[in-house]
């Protein structure tokens, strides 16, 4: 409960970024165009990128400070510019692939936080690194970003929730560990790379048999 | 000797603070609206002139309509008269009425005052007046759910529900008003009261179309007198939401902290800038942001519950 955790102004700022991401990744999952998904992506990236700069300055962990470098460039910058650019060259905009309404999608991303808060928040664990209600806000990010995947039904959309995915992954991984070598840490951003690289060439192939985006297709037979 | 109110003068002229400058800050807002649109606007002074032709004119009351065609008005606007003895106005420290009720008393001081004009909006056979009144009662309902989880956050936080105790908890150190749990109940709160004053997301506070209205739509068959009231009434139901917004969560800073006479008086014009600021930026945002279709009015809603549940999650978890 409150009151047991010392109230500092570096423990607020580090929840208030964790929040962020949680907040966004609720974005995503109601924003109705793909471009303002992937604007979202970016921000969310930043946050990351801010939180990993927290806690290098503040423990002094000079890795950390290399790894919000790379994810500044590579999640703010290049993943979101190469996924607009296929959007361009597709040229179709999708708007509103929800399966559900948005309301009804917010409660049950709600719901899905709410388990994912009480089942993290009940193991016996201390990082060191950052407030600990930070892990059980990763985990429910992690848990939203699956339902993005599940309930929105565009192939960019199924992308960004993965790659989004992957940054709760990050921010966990911050919270649990933050002195991970630096190897370690920099072959988790390479297989992201690799995640954009085999989405892409799938966004493609899609559009390409089948002139959309959406997957609501994919259930047809091909003669 | 430094000369002193008596409490229950502070108290009064809380009151008194609300009852005479919420016309002034509903016609900066109207004012301001209009200048974003690139009309002249209507003085800032408009409301007071209004709501003293208003005044002078005769009473209407509809063939078949009762006593509660009367009575709406004046009950709502009794409601109004009695909140601003709960919150924290001029003064950071308890007056002593303000023990009478807390955050959920207030509320129902002002869903009182609501559900008052929406009976006697009922009452009349007119269409468009139970059209207002049926909306306005419906998506209230809706909205209910975050103001009841921003209520847990501060009871979680201070320990109580009295709005001086969540002003004075934010004001207590920096970390303290930066929490997370305290800066999400804020924002959900802030959500709260863009919908209540009928700003965004689907109402046209001062249109002339009765499709576009919720709160208005329910005194179109008021007249005169009455209608001096709930319009008077309802600038004052503003104010007093801006009042909770900025001094129990957005800005608890500035108020007077002693009895003394300067500090009180002082806390007026500060407490005025700051209604203005908000009304700027709410001004702001309800010309910057297109209006929703009717029935999306639930993502919104579901906006601002999400906020005031991650709120109270993030105490639940541990510090926050």
């Amino acid at each position: 409960m409150s009151g047991t955790v010392p109230i500092s102004v570096f423990n607020d700022g580090a929840e208030v970024l964790t929040l962020l991401v949680l907040l966004t990744e609720f974005a995503m999952l109601r924003a109705p165009l793909s471009r303002s998904q992937v604007r979202l992506y970016a921000f969310q990236s930043l946050v990351v990128t801010a939180l990993a700069a927290l806690v290098a300055v503040n423990h002094g962990l000079n890795d950390l400070y290399v790894i919000a470098g790379l994810t500044f460039v590579l999640k703010v910058v290049l993943v979101p510019g190469i996924i607009l650019r296929l959007l361009r060259e597709a040229g179709v905009e999708l708007a509103g692939s929800h399966r559900l309404g948005v309301a009804t999608m917010v409660l049950l991303a709600i719901v899905v936080s709410i388990f994912g808060f009480f089942t993290v928040g009940s193991m016996p664990f201390h990082s060191s690194s950052l407030p600990t209600s930070a892990l059980a806000l990763a985990v429910a990010e992690i848990l939203v970003a699956f339902l993005i995947v599940v309930l929105r039904s565009d192939v960019v959309s199924q992308a960004v929730g993965f790659f989004s995915l992957e940054n709760g992954v990050s921010v966990a991984s911050l919270v649990v560990a933050s002195g991970l070598p630096l190897v370690v840490e920099t072959a988790f951003l390479f297989d992201l790379v690799v995640a954009v690289v085999v989405f892409g060439v799938l966004m493609r192939v899609h559009h390409r048999r089948t002139d959309t985006l959406s997957t609501l297709v994919l259930n047809r037979l091909k003669g | 000797m430094a000369v002193e109110f008596a409490p229950a003068e502070s108290q009064a002229l809380q009151v008194l603070t609300i009852v005479t400058l919420a016309p002034f800050v509903a016609g900066f807002i109207s004012h301001v609206e209009a200048r974003f649109q690139g009309r002249r606007g209507p003085r800032i002074l408009q409301v007071y002139y209004d709501i003293g032709k208003l005044f002078s004119k005769e009473t209407l009351v509809p063939e078949r309509a009762g006593w509660v065609f009367v009575a709406g008005p004046v009950v709502a606007f009794g409601c109004y008269l009695l909140v601003p003895l709960l919150i924290p106005v001029l003064t950071d420290y308890p007056l002593p009425l303000g023990y009478m009720g807390d955050i959920l008393g207030g509320g129902f001081i002002l869903s009182l005052g609501g559900f008052s004009v929406a009976l006697a909006a009922a009452e009349t056979d007119a269409p468009y007046a139970q059209l207002g009144s049926s909306r306005a009662m419906t998506f209230g309902g809706l909205i209910e759910p975050s103001i009841l989880f921003i209520t847990f956050t501060v009871a979680v936080i201070t320990g109580t529900d009295l709005p001086y105790f969540e002003a004075a908890a934010a004001r207590a150190s920096a970390a303290a008003a930066l929490r997370p749990a305290h800066i999400l109940a804020a924002f959900a709160f802030f959500l709260v009261v863009l919908n209540d004053t009928g700003r965004i997301p689907v109402e046209a506070p001062s249109g002339t179309i009765e499709f576009g209205m919720l709160d208005e739509g329910r005194t179109l068959e008021h007249s005169g007198p009455l209608f001096a009231l709930l319009r008077w009434g309802s600038s004052m139901k503003q104010l007093v939401l801006y009042v909770i917004l900025i001094n129990v969560f957005a800005a608890p800073w500035g108020l007077a902290g002693s009895e003394r006479v300067g500090p009180v008086l002082l806390a007026i014009p500060i407490f005025i800038g700051k209604a203005l600021g908000v009304g700027l930026l709410f001004a702001v945002i309800d010309n910057s942001f297109s209006k929703l279709r009717l029935f999306k009015i639930t993502e919104f809603m579901a906006a601002a519950f999400l906020l005031a549940v991650l709120a109270i999650l993030v105490l639940i978890l541990g510090g926050g």
